[in-house]
Formats: structure tokens, sequence, C-alpha cells
């Protein structure tokens, strides 16, 4: 059989998939932020101001934001880690690690190291940093498991990573709702605002596909980390996953 | 949530030097509440301290005890005397648990609150803080909105545990 895997509710080669997503990300870079506010109606900011708060970073940690796009995460991280610490924003899209640059210098935060990678191969030594963050990142991410088990290599023991992403609702009113919304809402708003329906299509088709809560925390364990737990956010439409490394 | 509070609250004190958590280094301390369907586990590494609902590991120090004598704990109720009247039963190292009780008891949260999720009705109860919370800010301050803003934000996040039920190790 082919290797092969999805892409949006497509089979694609798994060799075409970094592409393809590549150029979605590409598409989408410029007006990322903003289609992010409209699409969740402000509450990706809540989520990720509960996954700063879940992180328990504090003064002098290395922290690795995987995936980070335009930077929310990163420029957080940074307040709590001070002078003493370290943060590097990442993301497999140079468009994406672009915005983010752009982003921070506008906010007047500095200090941030700015790395372009691919989240399966990470180039850092075994036990380096405190925390990893990826947010609405390893959806997107070619093979998960691979990724997983670098984190773990990377993270030192008690590290802690974090994974904020989309989920499985379990109301069956709410999924009815966000069908309908994820389908027929989001891609047109992404074509009259910024003017790519299918980018926006693909983002709602790559949510179905990825793993619910139980699947992904059983991958989380399965890739070496000693404990992981979840909490479902607006009815499990966001889920974050926190592995801690022993 | 009510381990959210808690993980916060102690990770707080350790990073302002309040308490100290290296004799504790490595250890899994777990809290079996007999009276209700969760678990508390502390998990004590890298110089915070994480509290999980369940682990796939198995704890240093286990502690059965109702949830009620739980709250105690963090009052300043005495371990040994809690011990002596069979509120308590430990399986492990006692001195282990007499440090972490001996943190629980810095911890100046309302616990009890923030598990009345589990007892009662969690709409009713969210709605009731949200209300007491705006009440208490509006004495002190005419921007109502912010406090709107913010406790309705605190509900429509809505962060709930992910595993309620005893005893799902892997």
């Amino acid at each position: 059989m082919e290797n092969t895997t999805h892409f949006g509710f497509k089979n694609v080669a798994t060799k075409d998939k970094q592409n393809l997503v590549k150029g979605v990300f590409d598409s989408v870079a410029s007006n990322y932020d903003l289609m992010n506010d409209v699409l969740s109606f402000g509450m990706h900011r809540l989520w990720k101001r509960y996954t700063i708060a879940s992180s328990n970073v504090k003064t002098g940690d290395k922290v690795l934001d995987i995936a980070g796009g335009t930077g929310d995460l990163a420029i957080e991280f940074r307040k709590k880690v001070g002078e003493s610490g370290q943060v590097i924003l990442s993301d497999i899209n140079a468009a994406m690690l672009g915005e983010g640059r752009k982003n921070l210098i506008n906010k007047g935060v500095f200090g941030v190291e700015f790395v372009q990678l691919n989240a399966q191969y990470l180039p850092f030594e075994d036990n380096t940093f405190d925390c990893i963050s990826i947010a609405f990142g390893l959806r997107n991410v070619t093979n998960k498991d691979q990724a997983l088990s670098e984190m773990n290599r990377i993270l030192k023991p008690g590290g802690c990573l974090l994974i904020l992403e989309f989920s499985k609702t379990d109301s069956e009113l709410l999924e009815k709702f966000y069908d309908f919304y994820s389908f027929n809402v989001m891609p047109k708003l992404g074509g009259i605002i910024a003017d790519d329906e299918e980018s926006y299509q693909y983002l709602a088709e790559s949510i179905r596909k990825h793993p619910d809560q139980e699947t992904l925390k059983d991958m989380v364990l399965d890739a070496g980390f000693g404990f992981c737990e979840y909490h479902n956010l607006s009815g499990g439409i966001v889920a974050l996953h926190k592995g801690i490394k022993v | 949530m009510q381990h959210f509070v808690l993980e916060q609250a102690l990770n707080f004190l350790i990073q302002t030097g309040s308490i100290d958590t290296t004799p504790l280094d490595s250890k899994i301390i777990q809290f079996s509440l007999q009276d209700l369907p969760l678990d508390v586990n502390f998990i004590c590494t890298n110089e915070r301290i994480f509290v999980v609902s369940d682990t796939a590991k198995s704890a240093d120090v286990d502690i059965e005890l109702k949830s009620s004598v739980f709250f105690a704990l963090f009052k300043g109720e005495d371990l040994t005397e809690l011990l002596r009247q069979d509120k308590i039963k430990i399986h492990g190292d006692v001195k282990t648990a007499q440090l972490l009780v001996d943190m629980l008891e810095a911890v100046d949260i309302d616990l009890e609150e923030a598990l009345s999720q589990y007892t009662g009705d969690i709409v009713a109860h969210e709605v009731g803080k949200i209300a007491k919370k705006i009440k208490q800010t509006a004495q002190k301050s005419n921007n109502i909105f912010d406090t709107l803003k913010d406790s309705l934000g605190d509900l429509i996040i809505n962060p709930s545990v992910s595993k309620l039920h005893k005893n799902k190790h892997h």
C-alpha cells in the first residue's frame, strides 16, 4: 500500500503533505491574527491565556514554542522567564515566522529567538527545555508520533509539554452548531476577509481529522511522557493536553 | 478546575520562595478521596509541583481520606492527630506526606469552594461566583465593564478536568 496520509479530508502521499500545509500557511500568514479573532470570536486569546497559566513557567526557564506563528504565546512566555530565561519561537513556515517577528517588534518584545524548524526533527540537545508548547499546530504535523517523541527527548526531566488544539466536543447540540459553522461559515469568511476560501476549508477539515482527546492523550504517553492530562475548553471544541516528562 | 487552582497556588508559593520543594523532588503523592470520584496527585519535579487527577505511575505515598479531612489539612489540621483518630491512612513514607501537608497548609485558597462543582450545580456555582465577584468589585470600582469582561471570560473558557473516574491507570 502506498504511504499516504490525510490532508483535510483528502488522502495524499505522505511526502507531499508538508508542502501542501506550507501552501495553506503561506496563504493565510498575513491575515492569520485577524482571522483567528474573527473565526473564534476572540476566544483563542482566552484559550492561550489558560495555556500560559497552566505552564508553570518561571523565571530562568527555557521555553520552546513550536508552530508559534505570530508569537502570541512566545510574548507571554518571554514575560514569565525574564532576562535569565530563554524563549525560542519556532515554525516550519517562513512566512508565519516572518509575521511573528514583525508582531514582536511591533509590540516591543525583544529577546525572543526565532528558529525555522520541522517539529519531527528538533535541532536541540536532549534534556534542554523546561517547557514546550504547540498551539493549533500539531494537527498539521505529518508524523505526530515522531514529533511528540522528539519533544519528549528535548524536554528536561520534569519538563512540561502543552498541546493546545481543536478537539471533539461532547455536546451533541454544540457539535451540530460547530459543524455548520466550520463547513459553511468559516470558509466563506475566509473568502471574504482573506480572499482564501480553500485554505479555511482545509482548516475545518483538518480539525475533524485530528485525534480526539483520549487518543491524543495515549499518543503523548506512548511518546514516553510519564503523565498526561487534558482539559476541555469551551465544551471540548479545544483541549489543552499537558504532558510531563519523568 | 480545582487541580488548576491548587497547582497555581502551590507554584506561586514556590516562585516567591515561601515553600521549598527540594525535599520532595521526584516524589509522587496521591490523595485518594474516598467520598468523591477523583484523586488528587502531586508530582514534585523540576522545582515545581504539578497537580493531576490521574497518573500512569504508581505514587510514592498514597493517602486515603475523606474530602472533609482533605479540606481540613488546608486549615492546619494536625496530620499526626488525624492519623491517631484513624481519619487518614498513609501507605508509604509518613515523613514525605508530612512535608507535603505542611506545604498545603501554606496555600491560602478556598478549595472547598473549588471542589463544590463535584457535589453541586456547576452552572449555579459559577454564576454565583461571578455575581459575588461583581458585587465585591462594584463596591471598590466604577468600572463594572472590566469586571464583567473578566468574569464572563472565566466562565466561557470553562476548563473541565479530563478524568473524573478513579483507578483508570495505563
